[in-house]
């Protein structure tokens, strides 16, 4: 049971962390290399705000999730006005997150390469379970908004949509923003549950991951990400034997996936009841269809 | 005096190998407008297999470097036929590209990991010999790794500037559509870009090997080689290079002035300046969308 527990409590931090690269790469096909740096000042900060403060517990989680936001706009605002894109916007936000991570590794204040321990653990099942849903609606509205047309209309074509009057900028800012606050949010809620932070959590492995479950999962799609993430971390717990060739085998997926299925998984499909019902329809039609078909060659 | 023409040299030196990446990435990103992401593992590839080809094969030093050259350049143009082809072909964003790319990195990456171990190993010493030139002290196989590389970037120039199939190769950068159009056979270009990059990144593999060791993870070097591409601007081969001198000199006098430790620290803070205040580079083009 405890493991269970383990699992969802990881398993949903995880998620919300998906949720928010989803927004901003899945949506709005910005690329970034360093959201796991936007976790570690989430964490970080949110750690700061109870420990040295007193600020309450789910309070600073999310006090800390805006700080990451607010952190965002800096390496943000620049990139974006010297309208920096693909891989050049990739780089930008590696070499922003590596700056972030060797600062905290030189911080003697908050612990330098050693960490930061005596976190206390407040971050159970139920808290990380309450954020993972109320999260996951505002990005599910978010992506219905007009804000999230938006986003999608940049990442389809940047020119197109400027032209028919979206604020690309503001639009990709916000984009960032609220990925941002969604990892940071995460990284809070990770700290308060591993009771210390070290930067060496917050390396480049830890945004390969998220933008695994990106590629997998689907661009353009909320709910793709969110089990991919799940199952991403579930599996190799599960098999941990395997855990050696996790990272062959996501390589190795990476490239299939882009060749043979780049729309993900899930494609841009939401999931919804409907979409259930809908589904199953289709097979009943098929296996009817099929069955008729049968019939006509028996005769 | 001393210190600073001491931290000159070293500078060079290690400005030198990162001549050699960046050279690979532009080479790439002048003809296709993509980043290689696969180039770090090319270049662990090149310094295992000449690891492994001096301890395990006994072979001797030239043709150790000869076969690791070739494996490498192998290695990317197989990379090439099976990552990037197929999404060539089918003219797909360039997210896509980067996904893939940065997906065989990691394979390569991690089968080299599991196969041979993680563990660092020092290169067989090939010679310790240190030039002495009025007071500054100077390893032979530094002097060995820049003039080789400065070699292989000189037959790389005359190749592609002297040559009928580097004007092929040019005219591709130029416009790739339109060079195709003219008859000239875009895969092959592909092919003969890739080799080449593959040939450059295992000469580096080799050289890093030497000077530090050999470890699956020595290729997180080459985003330095990318951050110096982009100082010197995207695309452009004489930029890689002075981008790189730049890079390798400056890191060196960082760690010999200030500490080692800040060294990283301000070669990203580096790349964010260089991005904000001229993103295209000293030599680059303008990336900015044209309609």
């Amino acid at each position: 049971m405890d493991y269970l527990i383990t699992v969802g409590i990881l398993g949903g931090i995880n998620i919300i962390a998906a949720m928010g690269l989803a927004i901003l790469t899945g949506y709005t096909g910005l690329f970034s290399l360093g959201h796991a740096a936007f976790m570690a000042v989430g964490g970080y900060s949110s750690a700061l705000l109870f420990m040295k403060l007193n600020v309450p517990f789910i309070l600073a989680v999310i006090l800390g999730g805006f700080i990451a936001g607010i952190v965002s706009l800096f390496i943000g605002i620049p990139t974006f006005r010297s309208q920096l894109t693909g891989d050049y916007f990739a780089i930008a936000t590696y070499g922003f997150a590596e700056a972030i991570r060797l600062i905290l590794n030189k911080w003697a204040y908050v612990g330098g390469a050693e960490g930061m321990p005596g976190i206390p653990k407040l971050s159970n099942v139920w808290v990380v379970l309450g954020f993972t849903v109320v999260l996951a609606y505002l990005a599910n509205n978010f992506t219905h908004s007009q804000h999230g047309r938006n986003c999608v209309s940049i990442k389809q074509d940047e020119v197109a949509a400027q032209m028919m009057g979206v604020n690309v900028f503001k639009t990709k800012l916000m984009s960032l923003f609220i990925s941002a606050v969604y990892c940071g949010i995460a990284g809070g809620l990770m700290g308060f549950y591993f009771s210390y932070l070290i930067p060496a959590l917050f390396g480049s492995g830890r945004s390969s991951d998220m933008l695994a479950s990106i590629v997998f999962g689907g661009m353009e799609s909320l709910i793709g990400p969110i089990i991919t993430s799940f199952l991403l971390f579930a599996i190799p717990q599960l098999l941990y034997v395997l855990d050696k060739y996790r990272l062959i085998v996501y390589g190795l997926l990476f490239v299939v996936m882009m060749i043979f299925r780049p729309q993900g998984l899930l494609g841009y499909r939401q999931m919804s009841v409907e979409d259930f019902k809908r589904t199953i329809s289709s097979f009943k039609n098929r296996f009817k269809k099929q069955g008729s078909a049968a019939d006509k060659g028996e005769q | 005096m001393t210190l600073f023409l001491q931290q000159l040299v070293s500078g060079i030196s290690i400005g030198s190998v990162y001549a050699l990446l960046a050279v690979g990435y532009a080479l790439v990103y002048s003809v296709f407008s993509f980043t290689n992401w696969a180039f770090d593992a090319f270049m662990v590839v090149g310094a295992f297999g000449a690891f492994y080809a001096i301890t395990d094969f006994k072979l001797p030093i030239p043709l150790a470097l000869l076969f690791a050259i070739l494996f490498t350049m192998l290695v990317s143009v197989f990379v090439e036929r099976m990552a990037y082809r197929p999404l060539r072909i089918r003219e797909a964003p360039r997210l896509f590209m980067m996904i893939s790319a940065m997906g065989a990195n990691m394979s390569i990456i991690n089968i080299i990991n599991l196969q041979f171990g993680g563990h660092f190993r020092n290169f067989p010493q090939i010679t310790g010999e240190t030039l002495s030139v009025g007071g500054i002290k100077i390893g032979m196989m530094d002097v060995f790794a820049a003039v080789f590389s400065f070699i292989t970037l000189i037959l790389l120039w005359i190749f592609l500037y002297r040559t009928k199939m580097g004007l092929g190769i040019r005219a591709s950068a130029l416009d790739l559509l339109t060079s195709g159009i003219m008859g000239i056979n875009n895969d092959m270009v592909a092919i003969i870009i890739f080799g080449i990059s593959g040939i450059l990144s295992g000469v580096a593999g080799v050289f890093y090997g030497i000077k530090y060791a050999v470890f699956p993870y020595l290729g997180l070097v080459t985003i330095k080689a990318m951050i110096a591409s982009i100082i010197g601007g995207l695309g452009s081969l004489p930029g890689a290079v002075v981008g790189s001198l730049l890079l390798g000199i400056l890191e060196t006098l960082v760690s010999g002035y200030i500490s080692s430790e800040w060294r990283d620290l301000f070669t990203f803070s580096l790349l964010i300046i260089v991005l904000l205040f001229m993103p295209n580079g000293l030599f680059g083009k303008s990336t900015k969308e044209k309609l």
